[in-house]
């Protein structure tokens, strides 16, 4: 019950601060490995932007955007992540980095998935970026 | 307008957006396909206008499950816009008629006039808005750009500058729109070209949908508050 207000709550009494702060961004990167004690060599992005978007493809998706959308709720389980371990977004992650891997044509030896979420900030003058978030590897689904 | 056509534009409105956000659900790669199925067929019910009360209640009922399927809202603020809009909906239908029924409609009202002036003072407040340092930012690392190439248009600092102001300039100057009906409905105008711009940009197309579902609820306030000119 306490849960459930506190859900309801932030709807029916919102703060509207949009974008009042651009904090540090997450991002977040994948990796396979052959043993939880392997040291991951090449982490990849998880749905990456793409290069370009053409204007119709913009207005397309003022109707039909659900993989951005998908994007957008993976951004926020990543800072809610960071604000303190938060085992369900862990667990939405997870879910959605398994089930883009099972089209991949995977080695053999791979047998486990870990992901990382990297923060970028803007430092002066210069990007930077910090690993804030490693998570324990995983069995993949094959 | 009168309180039971802003109602209905407003419940129209809300299903069409609830609509388009299920189906977005139903066909994704992670689709919580129940849970959206039954939002649907409660949200067409809406749509027919027959036991709008009920649908209300039970779309309200099934947001408490959506809420706690995604541990918060799916899609942050406009997930919002769109249980507050259903929530002051639903009251506004089931409270006893008369100036409760009004308040809770009004409420609606007066957040979306929130949601614009307080978004745009958290701004003006802001060394780094106010500089166009934080929407610089916001193409150069945040997460919102919907491809790559926008990126490049961080580095030029007079088009940040110009393009903050703008926007902060419109959130806060907002309220003022409430004074004269027709100013209003121009102001709603930009409000909705400016939700357009940002899904444009940033992917973010649930805005436009919620925000516009809660429009007829200020410019029924405005005619309840101000005569019309």
């Amino acid at each position: 019950m306490l849960k459930t207000c506190a859900l309801i709550l932030p709807a029916l009494i919102p703060s509207w601060r949009f974008f009042q702060t651009v904090e540090a961004s997450p991002r977040v990167e994948w990796t396979l490995l052959a043993t939880a004690r392997e040291t991951p060599s090449k982490w990849h992005p998880l749905r990456p932007c793409p290069e370009t978007v053409t204007p119709l493809q913009m207005l397309a998706r003022l109707f039909w955007n659900p993989a951005r959308n998908d994007a957008l709720y993976i951004t926020s389980c990543a800072e809610r992540i960071a604000l303190g371990l938060c085992p369900h977004s862990v667990g939405e992650i997870t879910t959605r980095i398994l089930r883009d891997i099972t089209t991949l044509p995977i080695h053999s030896c791979t047998k486990l998935m870990q992901f990382r979420l990297v923060f970028v900030a803007h430092n002066g003058t210069e990007l930077t970026r910090e690993t804030v978030f490693l998570s324990t590897p995983v069995a993949t689904l094959r | 307008m009168s309180l039971e056509l802003a109602q209905r534009f407003t419940e129209i409105l809300l299903a069409l957006a609830f609509l388009q956000q299920s189906a977005e659900h139903m066909s994704g790669p992670n689709a919580a396909r129940a849970l959206f199925l039954t939002r649907a067929v409660l949200c067409l019910a809406l749509l027919t206008g027959v036991y709008s009360d009920w649908s209300l209640v039970a779309l309200s009922i099934h947001s408490i499950a959506v809420l706690h399927r995604y541990n918060g809202p799916y899609n942050g603020g406009s997930d919002r816009m769109g249980l507050l809009i259903l929530y002051c909906l639903t009251l506004s239908h089931w409270l006893p008629e008369g100036p409760l029924t009004q308040t809770a409609f009004a409420y609606l009202g007066v957040q979306v006039i929130l949601s614009y002036f307080i978004s745009g003072w958290v701004k003006i407040l802001n060394p780094a808005w106010r500089s166009g340092a934080a929407l610089r930012d916001v193409f150069a690392f945040s997460a919102y750009p919907v491809a790559e190439n926008l990126r490049a248009l961080a580095p030029h600092p007079r088009a940040m500058r110009t393009a903050s102001w703008a926007v902060i300039g419109f959130e806060v100057l907002f309220p003022l729109a409430l004074l004269n009906q027709t100013l209003l409905i121009a102001a709603l105008a930009c409000a909705a070209a400016f939700h357009i711009a940002n899904a444009c940009l940033f992917g973010l197309n649930r805005f436009v949908w919620f925000w516009l579902a809660a429009y007829p609820s200020i410019l029924w306030l405005q005619s309840r508050l101000i005569a019309p000119a």
